[in-house]
């Protein structure tokens, strides 16, 4: 078992979709509590870790690496006279995704979602699904969930071929890269930096503005998953593949990056040998656009990992894309940027 | 330089959304003479500050977005030939045969294909061909091009009969020569507001140029300076507007009602040409943004009438650049900082 | 309270010419008020001291805007080309009686029998729609409206069936109501009641009202769409009139603070204070821009169930409008009681 593996097992299994990610942040805490000189929580749910700069504090610039916490999921919001739960995607789902997975609940609850016969399968949607946690009843369900209770996906992980595939990459992979850079970072630094595990991205982009808002930093970088181009019959391909490095955000539909990142990100290529790819994507928002419209503006970039099945139960990476991730951010953070 | 000379060289400054700062650079050397200080920030938004000798006066801010629409690589492929993606809100349809240029350090010239009719059934040729299926032909068979790069049309300034010109990026370089004419008629000791000029980034995508520098620049009035619809024969007529009809005057829940009652009363007063836009939403200006910025502001939309709008060939009339300009001016003369909504 | 609506109902205030009904809150206010602010958006602030006085007061939240329509362009034949300031659906709007001002018109709409049988199938778009107001030619039109000018639906106040109200404008005219009976007496902690404008335009107020206040804490009370109509399953009624106040937990722009879910329902419970929550997520509130205001707000919402919401027809129940208020004033106590 790779490192990166261990690491995202341990990250995954932790409950947090978005709004209620309590168990994910206390997971991220523990981990990095000792690591930096302030831990809080915002009023959102976001996790601020900052490691102070040793020096002359006008020069001293405030440096944001982000990653979000929370993960898609499901909301109840009625329950049947049969015990049968009617729920509303949390974040970004796709129905095709849906059909008989698995889902638990904060407290232990176990459930599978399935579907409506009647409407034509082809036609189906969100409303049309429904979740069955094997109660008889409503009263008997009622003893087990309530509307406004959150799940998310409960399925399996594996490392093969040194890819990882498994629920969650997105993003709590990229969480890991940051705990990673963590480890990297040397006794003092000369930069305030903050590591931020962002509450709410999933629902869009909610809690790196607020954080940000706080943090005033003088350039941000955001770490998130993107799709690739290297699966069969697919409509817009990107150029991006797993294995072929991390990928530098250009743009996705939400946010241009700023040009001053990309360079730092492509000179700690150069310098690393890490490979890199570029990140071009036609939808997609990410945390990204939210930290760059903060305030009076920040000057804001970030770095992808490369999966595959985004928002499915399934979702793979390869192994070596996430190390490389880290290795890069680290140079930059430390000497490029 | 006359008018369209200088018209001329604004719309020639490449600044695909996103990729401003070369542009911004130049930009500012022409708010230099007109303002007490300039700032370019982290965006390449261009802010030129005008302070007027009064004590405590408000601020009015001035807005034009300084990006254009255009392209980016995505990929190069063998042969020389580039696939591509829009940046900003560009109609596939008028691409085929475009003249492009590609702004590596030196400029390389490109066309976008097309395949030749004769190859193509006839069902084919009544399609629009989707932006990601087009090609762009350098020529070269190995461009040293890299993914990201930034595109724009190949299309310089023509002048057209009437007193019109047609060009790429009229949107919004017409509303930036508005702003400097309005600056040049002004003289700053006699002004009772504070005069902010800004020439924001990345409208075109996501207005975060403007939002920021309004958030930043903390006016108390602020007027965007854009471009809107005229009439063409395959528009809905009661969606456009009067091409050499004058500047037009937003009206709705983007604007603030006194403020545009105030302007309307200003060309009615220098009897300039004015026509009234009435948007009932979200009016896709940078308006939408700095409205609400920060603590926010009393915000007016005066625009251009255009045709053909985030095509090579946009149109306007110079008259109509002119009324913008007049209107403007004519207000910041008189404005001592309060509006009133009394018709 | 109830009265304070129904005079709130029958003003208008479309999104983005609130001046009346702001002017009627300020009126009402200034007695109660230590302090009045407003804004370039036209946003009315109202704080009063309270008998706690924590760091940071705590807000109150509703909107004085209601749906309405602009007019964008008066036709040769005097009639009215128009818009919609909010979201209303346009199937409410044909045929209804609206106003500008004093200036009664009607939503037209071609006889059924010069219709074919295709067109009656569709619904017509915004664009095509038109307002008479009785006139013949633009000049005339001119006489009496202009283009901008802002409208509302013309509906009056009725009482019917089982304490049921109908009025236009219950959202949010009832939150509005609901403030300034909360704001008559002493708060038990400082509070400031925040009335914005251009909620339905896009929460577009709330932004600017927030960044002013920066409030850690904020409640947000506003009418909310009740499906409980005969045939429509129940797990797509949203919620029901009679059934409560609604305490919602998400809805599409925010996801509410567990914490302050949590205490607004144990209020609920041991106060015997009947209460429900939302069986969909759609829509959102000035919540959606408050909790993200600055650096960050925990924000929740009360709502009372309102069916045909943004139609000039909107009918709410009295008892659910008094199981609001109620747990109002129990979020203001319970706020109050965390503070030392």
């Amino acid at each position: 078992m790779s490192k990166v593996f261990e690491l995202y097992k341990t990250l995954a299994a932790a409950f947090g979709p978005s709004g209620r990610e309590d168990g994910i942040r206390e997971t991220i805490a523990s981990i990095a509590g000792n690591y930096f000189d302030e831990v809080t929580t915002d009023a959102l749910g976001s996790l601020i870790c900052r490691k102070k700069a040793v020096g002359v504090p006008e020069n001293v610039r405030k440096i944001m690496l982000t990653a979000h916490m929370d993960t898609p999921g499901f909301v109840v919001t009625y329950i049947d006279e049969h015990g049968f739960l009617r729920f509303a995607p949390v974040g970004g789902l796709f129905r095709g995704d849906l059909i008989h997975v698995q889902v638990r609940f904060a407290n232990g609850t176990r459930g599978v979602v399935s579907y409506e016969e009647k409407p034509d399968f082809k036609d189906l949607q969100m409303n049309n699904l429904f979740i069955d946690i094997g109660a008889a009843n409503k009263k008997e369900a009622e003893r087990m969930v309530k509307p406004g209770d959150f799940a998310v996906f409960d399925a399996p992980s594996f490392e093969q071929n040194g890819m990882i595939c498994g629920p969650f990459l997105d993003n709590r992979i990229g969480c890991a890269v940051l705990l990673m850079v963590m480890t990297k970072l040397p006794e003092t630094v000369k930069d305030d930096i903050y590591f931020v595990f962002t509450a709410q991205e999933e629902v869009g982009m909610r809690g790196a503005g607020p954080a940000a808002f706080a943090i005033e930093p003088t350039m941000a970088i955001a770490i998130d998953v993107t799709d690739t181009g290297d699966l069969p019959e697919q409509k817009y391909p990107m150029d991006c593949r797993l294995g072929g490095g991390p990928a530098v955000k250009i743009m996705d539909h939400s946010v241009l990056c700023a040009p001053r990142i990309r360079s730092a990100l492509e000179e700690a290529s150069l310098i690393t040998g890490v490979p890199i790819q570029h990140e071009i994507l036609r939808d997609g928002g990410t945390d990204t656009a939210a930290i760059q419209r903060s305030g009076s503006g920040v000057p804001t970039g970030a770095l992808s990992i490369p999966t595959r099945y985004v928002h499915s139960p399934s979702e793979m990476c390869a192994v070596r894309d996430v190390e490389q991730a880290a290795a890069l951010l680290t140079r930059t953070l430390l000497h490029t940027l | 330089m006359n008018q369209i000379e200088i018209l001329e060289q604004l719309c020639a400054l490449p600044g695909v959304a996103g990729f401003e700062h070369e542009a911004a650079a130049t930009v500012a050397k022409y708010l230099h003479p007109l303002v007490n200080k300039v700032d370019i920030d982290s965006f390449g938004t261009v802010t030129g500050t005008l302070i007027c000798p009064v004590a405590g006066a408000k601020t009015v801010l001035l807005d034009a977005h300084l990006d254009q629409i255009g392209f980016v690589v995505t990929k190069v492929l063998e042969n020389g030939f580039l696939r591509f993606a829009p940046v900003g809100g560009v109609d596939p349809r008028m691409l085929l045969g475009c003249e492009v240029t590609i702004l590596t350090q030196k400029p390389i010239y490109g066309i976008v294909s097309c395949m030749p009719p004769h190859l193509l059934k006839s069902s084919e040729q009544e399609k629009a061909v989707p932006i990601h299926e087009m090609l762009i032909d350098t020529g070269l068979s190995h461009p040293q091009v890299s993914v990201g790069t930034p595109v724009v049309f190949r299309q310089p300034l023509v002048e057209l009969s009437g007193g019109a010109v047609a060009s790429k990026c009229l949107d919004d370089r017409a509303g930036i020569l508005a702003i400097l004419q309005a600056l040049e008629q002004i003289d700053r000791k006699m002004l009772h507001v504070n005069v902010v000029a800004m020439f924001s980034a990345q409208e075109e995508v996501t207005s975060v140029g403007a939002t920021a520098g309004a958030f930043r620049a903390k006016p108390d009035y602020a007027i965007a300076v854009d471009v809107s619809h005229a009439s063409t024969p395959d528009a809905p007529a009661g969606e456009t507007f009067d091409f050499g009809g004058g500047v037009m005057i937003g009206m709705g829940p983007n604007m603030n009602t006194a403020f545009a009652k105030s302007l309307m009363r200003t060309a009615r007063a220098h009897d300039i040409a004015y026509q009234i836009e009435v948007m009932e939403g979200n009016t896709g200006t940078n308006a939408w943004g700095m409205q609400i910025a920060g603590y926010g502001t009393a915000q007016a939309i005066l625009s251009i009438p255009l045709r053909y709008m985030h095509t090579p060939v946009e149109t306007v009339k110079l008259s109509d650049i002119d009324a913008t300009a007049n209107l403007i001016a004519g207000f910041l003369k008189d404005f001592h900082g309060e509006v009133y909504p009394y018709a | 309270m109830l009265d304070l609506l129904k005079t709130l109902c029958c003003m208008d205030g479309p999104s983005g010419a609130e001046d009346v009904v702001r002017e009627f809150i300020r009126s009402h206010a200034a007695h109660f008020a230590d302090d009045i602010r407003t804004d370039a958006m036209g946003n009315l602030m109202v704080f009063r001291k309270g008998i706690k006085h924590p760091a940071k007061p705590v807000m109150l939240c509703a909107h004085m805007d209601e749906v309405g329509f602009i007019i964008k362009r008066i036709t040769n034949e005097g009639m009215l080309k128009f818009g919609f300031t909010g979201g209303v659906d346009p199937r409410v709007a044909l045929g209804r009686a609206v106003r500008f001002g004093q200036v009664k018109g009607i939503v037209g709409i071609k006889a059924v029998h010069l219709t074919t049988a295709s067109e009656r199938e569709h619904m017509p778009k915004t664009k095509d729609l038109y307002i008479d107001i009785g006139v013949t030619s633009k000049d005339e039109a001119l006489a009496k409206v202009q283009p901008g000018d802002y409208g509302t639906f013309d509906s009056d106040i009725v009482e019917f069936g089982d304490g049921l109200l109908k009025a236009k404008a219950i959202d949010d005219r009832f939150g509005c109501a609901v403030l300034l009976a909360l704001l008559r007496d002493k708060p038990p902690l400082d509070t400031w009641f925040v009335f914005t404008v251009q909620e339905e335009a896009g929460l577009r107020g709330a932004a600017t009202a927030a960044f002013a206040l920066r409030p850690d804490l904020c409640l947000v009370v506003e009418g909310t769409t009740a499906a409980d109509l005969a045939e429509v399953p129940p797990h797509k009624q949203v919620c029901a009139l009679g059934k409560g106040a609604v305490i919602p937990f998400m809805d599409g722009r925010t996801i509410y603070d567990e914490g302050l879910f949590d205490m607004l329902r144990q209020a609920a419970e041991t106060q015997d204070i009947p209460w429900q929550t939302k069986h969909m997520i759609a829509g959102g509130t000035d919540a959606g821009r408050i909790h993200m205001a600055c650096a960050g707000a925990r924000t929740v919402g009360l709502a009372v169930p309102v069916r045909y919401i943004h139609s000039p027809v909107s009918t709410a129940a009295l008892s659910d409008m008094r199981d609001v208020y109620a747990l109002a004033r129990a979020f203001l106590e319970g706020i109050a009681q965390s503070i030392e």
